[in-house]
């Protein structure tokens, strides 16, 4: 439990921390959320370190906390460890995502070069234009029946469109590198009250560099008869259509088609909905000047696929997340903001938490790769003892040693941990086909209930499917048995693969490739079983399969009950494994108004006075102002009365605690008023006064209106 | 052949100026032209100020008989006028009207002239100048035309141009033209007061001038280097189309419409452009021909040609819910009259709701109906009320002249008791 | 274009091929052989000329079929060399020709003109500068940065800076005369696209300047041409009742079409027979050309997927197979106004199902309902949209009946009550909810609705949490946190808009503008009952 010297006795800990908290009080304590206490006795120990690193809301008491206290050397140490372990394991992580995401993006971006190129070279050859013919005001007399300004609509499968801003960046500087005048655009261009003014400039303002003030889309003409300029295509890439005006986007569509043939004008739309969202903001006519084609990005859920695999399922750093996180994560993607941004910064926090809260966390990198071995040596023996008090530990009754038991139980872990991240890779690959999502199996793959409930449980896994609520897992393994023989190779090939250093494993994929090959004419059936929905075939053919799919099916759930132990059921794993779901929950839901709202109704959880330690539902005058008004406001309906609020303000706050709540009961605007001294009113006047404005500026009162000036609105939804 | 070019270019010079067309009048002495030749005249003789405005509507040849006039007083006594010509339509904003007058009258004196200036400068440059002018004998004419338009603002201009007219020495004289006959009360009292009322109307010639004028205008004249024998052809071939009776109907449908000079001109100039170079001679097809163009009724001429059966439709929707006293409707409300239909007979044109909201569209583009009111922008095209812009009439005039409307519309369009 | 279009486009595939060497082309730097940057300013009047070589006039009358009558009057009223003209007004619907025929016929007159069109300058100052830079022949360069020749915003300005330049080209066209005075002393200016000038700021002065400027400037020797698509009489008002020599051009006729659409075809059979199927339907939709052309380009790809070799005269029982293959594609795009072609690799790309997904959407917009939502969009933000969605589709006073605190379970009976007890003001609000469309509500109303939705799909996502082993409070707490993040997300997508603040008190109100089949998607995808919750009328 302990972590450090200083704060090492259990139950001397709590009450340390409250009565610093209580010293230093400051007024917007109460609305704040305070971290759990274990969080908080784990923080205190690293004081210095969080300072540096911490991302989220911290309360700076723990920070002077540890200036009370004299750090001892070993603290400083493993400190500055975990400071450039947590460094070092960011970047890398960090690097690796920024490099999935350029993967995933490529292919999208070629996509769009290509498609300019093709049309560019068709504009080349049907154009036989001069230069001075380029300049003339009037357009062109092809033969054409229609002028239309060739569109890519890039369809960012996201409503959010925050993950997408970077996506077009680079896509611009992609296209820039081709030899393309690029121009980006964003919705802040086309505005009503700027009209096509507005647009018209920034894309001058972009493309022609001394431009003059006069927005004339001539000026884009000659600009493109310069030499330098010429025979390249000019890209405009507006981001997100969806902000534009709809009006003033036709109006500068229209006004591209004027000059469409002269001028090699392409332009790239994000669009984050549906085709239909285009259709909606423009005018047919409009339309009717768009050459549209479809492009689509990476969906967030393959990126998402993409990025769980390269982080982590197979880690790239030694950090990895316990189950509880991983669930809340996934659950923060799907219900909050499913974008990778959010979920990234996420993952930041988690990172930096762990490497604050974990004394022992500097050991990751080693368990991540061999050569660093020798930075247990620079280990303070005291610090590594500790290792050994983790719950895990206890748990497995790993007895007191030394150093080298850690290394062995940290290889063994790294070991296990390979293992479990190839077989949760081999479910996803027979999963995928049926649109399992990788963050699905890996929530799933890695609860620690799981390991022992699929042992207790004689029946293979795919018992339970009888159920419809089956696990992932158990879908995977059944949707082995489904599978079309055709691709049954092509899923071995890939579970070899994943599964390239467990050799026993591999004997076993490999046999089963070999009685495909050979067995009862697959070859034969293939071309008919490439399609899984023909029940006929499959039916009349299963018998021939039949073997085959269960065999393998029987591979990956005794794969699945080798390997699969999660990481959270070995011994160390708290020194890799961040576990804290709830730092994370009030670093990134931090749902304000509710806690504002419990916190003023319960201000004794905060502030621990002696005063006011009764019991909770009844107002007495120690509590904080804001509490008290809140607490009487809640007898209202959506309106106040301001003169009633002040009245029982005044008795509750000018009355001794004890009677106070018999003067509640009765009726709250008794005439005690007389008695109260009159020179402490304006003092209570003023009080009342910030206590209102401290209601409003926490957004649980609106103002009094013109209309109604003696009645302040309520604009809290309950809680 | 050559004879008939020349001639096409001569008749096509003549009406496309009108001060030519005008010159003809100078001879009947109750004409407008010779009441302004002679008050303008006098007050240059009597070396004192006038002002006066030419009142009529557009194309009455206001301006052609101004400028008649002062080319031959220009003629008369070259160098004891000088005119400023200042227009409503570039010069309504006062500054910018000082600053034109300044460099005018630089210009005709022959001074140099900063731009710099500021107006008050220059408005005090003016009323030098006025006197300057009026010292030297010399009657400065202001040529306000679109005189309407100065009256906007706070008049400061015509103020102060006409105050300066009050001062003995001053010697100008102000025609304003306008064909808004109501100009002079658009003036504020202490302009008005300081405006010698003095009015000319421009009223439509009278059929039998209309008959001279057009004679005067189309027989080519013996001296322009055409040989006789074309020329006594061609004017004796026009006598006998302008005596048919015919003729005189197409005139007077013509100028039924619009009685004015410039429409009649018009009438000519489109009549001699089809006539035909080859024959060499005006024909009575030409007048024709150029009398159905000038009675053109350009929503109906669309709705035959132009509009396509699902635009049919959806303005027979239109006309129905105007029928039945909606109020105000909108595309939502049309399309639902539309699907009504739809399953009442069944149509073959039952299209979908983008096609039909393309097509809605169209007939804005067109005109044929438009929005109730200009903003709600904010709301998206289908809420928004709409109306038809042309009359049910016209409507039933489109459907029966356009060859491809079904029959089942006139059906509906007709019995308006369907429910 | 349609033909060219199709040409160039059913060719693609093969350029994919090829698109290599053109990547090369774009990527090598240009040969300044092939373009001479900027050639020295060709003296007058090459410069007012049409660029492009004269045609003669049986090509003009060819070159624009349907238009003929047009051509010969314009050419009348414009009449023989030297000879002033009356201003004319070309005016007829969009994409009538009436631009290219006279474009066309300058070509043929080889005559000076000066063209501006009220699209490309779109306010006063651009296009009285475009008119004066033509004149006075001056080049957009780097060195003057662009500049044009003069700065001219006043239309007192434009009309003396136009007669000046007006007056000098006509001298140098006089001198001309002695030599090859093929083009004549008249010039012409030419406005298109009058009518939006009625849109910009100031309308009134600058449509009445441009329609009088012939009186205004007095020089016969200028011609004025107007082309607008918009009938004559949308200007009298602001002109007085004088207008140019007007010329209608009416809409093509089904012949006429058929002529166009003829042009340059290869194997012009193949393509009549393809017209004679798909033209007479078409144009009861709509009669624009280039809507048709964008049409048929598609269309005519299809229709010659079944053949072989696009060089075959097709006899009549290939032109029947063939008319039975088109079928119901032609039905599919009559009611289609604007359909995006997906492009084969990036679809190959993704795994097979998205292709079926773009084929049905593509079919008519609105009735695949059957297809689920393919973008990704987090759960609150589905359940915002959906109680946005009934804010704005139910009668505000209904909320208390429908959402209770203990849910949907009773919601059914009492909404069937309220509405008998209002059974007759129901069609009056029918009436006025089509009139009127989606109702605006206010932050407040939005967010109890969210809150009573929210707090009815608990037990769903419960249980979904037991098996996860994950606290209850945490889901409503997730969904309910951060609601305002959602808002403005939606209001970005579109799928709500602020409407005016309201007049009492001033508080933004919001307005969802999706409808109904969408929300029914959305709600289908994190099963909710939303038909629970809609006010039937």
């Amino acid at each position: 439990m302990a972590t450090s010297p200083t704060a090492s006795d259990p139950p001397s800990s709590p009450i340390a921390a409250s009565d610093t908290a209580d010293n230093n009080l400051q007024p917007f304590f109460v609305l704040h959320k305070a971290l759990p206490g274990k969080s908080e006795k784990r923080a205190s120990g690293s004081g210095r370190t969080r300072r540096k690193i911490d991302l989220s809301a911290s309360s700076p008491k723990s920070a002077e906390k540890s200036d009370q206290i004299p750090p001892d050397d070993s603290d400083a140490i493993c400190e500055k460890l975990r400071l450039e372990a947590f460094e070092r394991t960011w970047s890398k992580i960090d690097s690796t995502i920024k490099e999935v995401l350029r993967q995933i993006n490529l292919n999208l971006f070629n996509e769009v070069l290509q498609w300019i190129q093709e049309l560019f070279s068709i504009i080349k050859s049907s154009r036989t234009t001069s230069l001075s013919e380029i300049q003339r005001p009037y357009p062109l007399l092809t033969d054409a029946l229609c002028r239309r300004v060739p569109a890519a609509f890039v369809f960012t499968k996201n409503v959010e469109f925050v993950d997408d801003l970077l996506t077009f960046q680079d896509l611009g500087v992609h296209l820039k590198s081709n030899r393309c005048h690029v121009a980006s655009l964003s919705g802040l261009d086309f505005l009503a009250k700027h009209g096509i003014g507005g647009c018209v400039r920034s894309l001058l303002r972009q493309l022609v560099s001394d431009a003059s003030d006069v927005a004339d889309f001539a000026v884009l003409a000659s600009w493109y008869c310069e030499q330098e300029n010429y025979n390249n295509p000019i890209i405009i890439i507006i981001d997100d259509m969806q902000r534009c005006n709809g009006g003033v986007l036709g109006e500068f569509i229209t006004l591209l088609s004027e000059w469409v043939i002269k001028i090699p004008i392409f332009i790239i739309m994000g669009v984050a909905t549906t085709v239909d969202a285009p259709r909606k903001l423009l005018s047919s006519n409009a339309l009717q000047h768009l050459q549209p084609c479809k492009l689509t990005l990476g969906s967030p859920a393959e990126r998402m696929n993409a990025l769980v695999e390269a982080i982590l399922v197979k880690p790239c750093s030694g950090f990895s997340i316990s189950h509880k996180v991983a669930v809340f994560l996934r659950n923060y993607f799907l219900r909050h903001d499913g974008t990778i941004t959010s979920f990234i910064s996420a993952l930041k926090l988690a990172c930096s938490k762990h490497f604050s809260l974990e004394p022992l966390s500097c050991l990751c990198l080693g368990t991540f790769d061999e050569n660093r071995r020798d930075e247990f040596d620079a280990f303070p023996g005291p610090i590594l003892r500790t290792a050994f008090d983790l719950p895990s530990c206890k748990r497995e009754k790993i007895s007191q040693g030394s150093g080298t038991s850690i290394t062995q139980g940290l290889s063994q872990l790294r070991k296990l941990q390979r293992s479990w991240s190839s077989v949760v890779m081999c479910l996803f690959e027979t999963g995928k086909r049926s649109k399992m999502q990788l963050l699905d199996i890996f929530c799933e793959a890695s609860d620690p209930n799981l390991q022992i409930s699929s042992m207790t449980r004689g029946i293979p896994i795919t018992g339970k499917l009888g159920s419809g609520k089956a696990g992932f897992i158990a879908q995977a393994i059944h949707r082995v048995r489904e599978l079309p023989i055709a691709l049954l190779p092509h899923v071995l090939k890939m579970w070899s693969l994943h599964m390239k250093d467990m050799n026993e494993v591999i004997d076993k994929v490999k046999e089963l490739q070999s009685n495909i090959a050979s067995g009862d004419g697959g070859q034969l059936y293939k071309e008919k079983w490439t399609d899984i929905h023909k029940r006929p075939v499959y039916l009349g053919a299963r018998k021939g399969t039949v073997s085959v799919n269960d065999k393998a099916a029987m591979l990956l759930d005794d794969m699945v009950r080798k390997y699969l132990t999660p990481i959270e059921c070995a011994p160390f794993h708290e020194i890799i494994c961040f576990g804290h779901v709830e730092i994370l929950q009030s670093a990134l839901i931090g749902d304000t108004r509710r806690i504002i709202q419990v916190d003023l109704l319960k201000p004794q959880n905060h502030l621990r006075c002696s005063c006011c330690n009764g019991d909770e539902n009844i107002v007495s005058p120690t509590m904080h102002d804001t509490s008290i008004m809140y607490y009487l406001s809640q007898e209202y309906g959506d309106v106040i009365n301001l003169h009633d609020w002040y009245q029982i303000f005044k008795v509750t706050i000018s009355t001794p605690s004890s009677k106070s709540r018999k003067r509640l009961h009765n009726s709250p605007a008794s005439k005690k008023l007389k008695t109260t001294p009159t020179e402490n009113e304006a003092e209570i006047q003023s009080r009342f006064c910030r206590a209102v404005t401290e209601l409003q500026i926490t957004g649980l009162l609106r103002m009094p209106s013109k209309r109604r000036p003696d009645f302040v609105q309520r604009v809290a939804f309950g809680l | 052949m050559v004879a008939a070019e020349t001639a096409l270019a001569i008749l096509r010079t003549r009406l496309s100026n009108p001060t030519f067309a005008h010159s003809h009048l100078k001879s009947s002495s109750e004409s407008n032209y010779s009441k302004l030749k002679f008050i303008v005249s006098s007050s240059i003789a009597e070396a004192c100020n006038n002002s006066v405005l030419l009142l009529g509507p557009r194309g009455s040849g206001k301006v052609a008989v101004a400028e008649l006039v002062l080319e031959d007083l220009k003629a008369e006594h070259a160098d004891e006028i000088s005119v400023i010509r200042l227009n409503g339509l570039l010069h309504s904003d006062d500054n910018c009207a000082l600053k034109e007058i300044a460099r005018q009258l630089c210009l005709e004196h022959r001074l140099l002239f900063s731009k710099m200036a500021s107006s008050d400068d220059n408005s005090q440059f003016m009323i030098d100048m006025l006197r300057e002018c009026g010292l030297a004998h010399k009657t400065t004419i202001f040529v306000l035309d679109e005189f309407d338009l100065f009256t906007q603002g706070k008049q400061r201009l015509l103020y102060s141009l006409l105050d300066a007219l009050q001062t003995l020495t001053s010697q100008a004289v102000v025609i304003g033209m306008s064909c808004r006959l109501d100009a002079d009360q658009l003036l504020e009292k202490r302009v008005r007061s300081r405006f010698s009322n003095r009015k000319l109307l421009f009223i439509p010639p009278s059929a039998d001038e209309m008959q001279r004028l057009i004679e005067h205008l189309l027989y080519l004249p013996k001296d322009s280097g055409l040989p006789t024998k074309f020329v006594t052809e061609f004017n004796s071939r026009l006598s006998n189309i302008i005596s048919d009776k015919k003729f005189k109907e197409i005139v007077n449908s013509i100028s039924a419409v619009d009685g004015t000079i410039s429409n009649l001109l018009t009438f000519l100039f489109r009549a001699v452009s089809y006539m035909d170079v080859e024959s060499g001679f005006l024909m009575m097809e030409n007048f024709k021909s150029a009398e159905l163009c000038m009675q053109k009724q350009p929503k109906i001429d669309c709705l035959q040609a132009g509009a396509s059966v699902l635009d049919l439709y959806i303005l027979v929707c239109m006309n129905r819910l105007e029928i039945k006293e909606r109020n105000s409707y909108n595309f939502t409300s049309i399309m639902k009259e539309y699907k009504a239909i739809h399953d009442a007979y069944k149509t073959s044109d039952n299209y979908a709701f983008t096609v039909c909201l393309r097509a809605f569209e169209h007939l804005l583009d067109q005109e044929l109906i438009g929005f109730v009111d200009s903003k709600g922008h904010n709301q998206s095209i289908d809420f928004r009320p709409v109306r038809l812009l042309i009359s049910s009439r016209e409507l039933y005039e489109g459907l029966k002249s356009n060859p491809l409307s079904p029959a089942i519309l006139l059906k509906l369009f007709d019995h308006e008791s369907y429910k | 274009m349609a033909n060219e279009e199709t040409k160039t486009l059913d060719s693609t595939p093969r350029r994919t091929t090829r698109s290599s060497s053109s990547s090369l082309s774009l990527s090598s730097p240009q040969k300044p052989s092939l373009n001479p940057p900027n050639p020295p300013p060709p003296s007058l009047p090459t410069d007012l000329l049409f660029s492009a070589q004269p045609i003669t006039l049986d090509q003009l009358l060819s070159n624009l079929p349907g238009r003929n009558p047009q051509i010969l009057e314009v050419l009348r009223l414009i009449g023989p060399l030297n000879s002033p003209t009356q201003p004319i007004l070309l005016y007829g619907g969009v994409s009538t020709g009436k631009t290219s025929t006279i474009l066309q016929v300058f070509r043929y007159l080889n005559r000076p003109f000066v063209y501006a069109s009220c699209r490309s300058c779109y306010n006063p100052r651009i296009l009285f500068e475009s008119v004066l830079n033509q004149l006075l022949r001056h080049r957009r360069s780097r060195s003057s940065g662009f500049a044009s020749s003069k700065r001219c915003e006043r239309a007192s300005e434009f009309v003396d800076l136009l007669r000046d330049a007006l007056l000098r080209v006509l001298n140098e066209l006089k001198e001309r005369r002695g030599g090859k005075g093929g083009n004549g002393e008249m010039v012409y200016v030419i406005f298109d696209n009058v009518e939006l000038i009625r849109s910009w700021d100031k309308s009134s002065l600058i449509l009445c300047l441009l329609f009088r400027l012939f009186d205004i400037l007095k020089i016969p020797e200028l011609g004025l041409i107007y082309i607008s698509s918009s009938t004559p009489d949308a200007y009298y008002s602001m002109t007085g009742s004088i207008g140019p020599n007007a010329v209608h051009f009416p809409e093509y006729t089904l012949n006429d079409l058929h002529g166009i659409f003829m042009r340059n075809q290869e194997n012009p059979k193949l393509y009549s027979s393809f017209l004679s199927v798909v033209l007479k339907p078409f144009s009861r939709v709509t009669k624009r050309v280039d809507e048709l052309a964008t049409a048929f380009e598609s269309l005519f790809r299809k229709y010659c997927e079944p053949l072989t070799d696009l060089k075959l005269f097709p006899d009549e029982r290939m032109k029947r197979r063939l008319f039975d293959y088109i079928q119901p594609h032609l039905t599919a795009s009559l009611n289609e106004t604007f359909d995006v072609p997906v492009r084969s690799s990036s679809e190959s790309a993704k795994d097979g199902d998205y292709t079926k997904k773009g084929s049905i959407r593509k079919t008519v917009g609105g009735n695949d309902s059957l297809a689920e939502l393919d973008f990704h969009m987090s759960v609150s933000a589905k359940y915002l949209l959906l109680s946005a969605f009934l804010a704005s589709r139910n009668p505000a006073t209904l909320d208390a009946a429908l959402f209770d605190s203990t849910g949907g379970s009773s919601s059914r009976k009492r909404k069937r009550k309220s509405s008998q007890a209002s059974i007759d003001q129901n069609d009056h609000k029918a009436e006025e909810i089509l009139i009127k469309g989606p109702g605006t509500f206010p932050l407040e109303r939005l967010l109890a609705i969210f809150q009573c939705i929210t707090s009815l799909s608990e037990e769903a996502l419960e249980e979904e949490q037991l098996q996860e082993g994950k606290g209850i409070e945490n889901a409503t707490v997730g969904l309910m946190s951060d609601v305002l993040l959602q808002l403005s997300t939606l209001c970005n997508a579109n799928f709500l808009c602020k409407s005016g603040s309201c007049p009492l008190d001033g508080s933004r109100r919001y307005r969802s503008t999706i409808d109904e089949d969408f929300a029914l998607k959305v709600a289908r995808s994190i099963n909710f009952p939303l038909s629970k919750y809609i006010y039937r009328r």
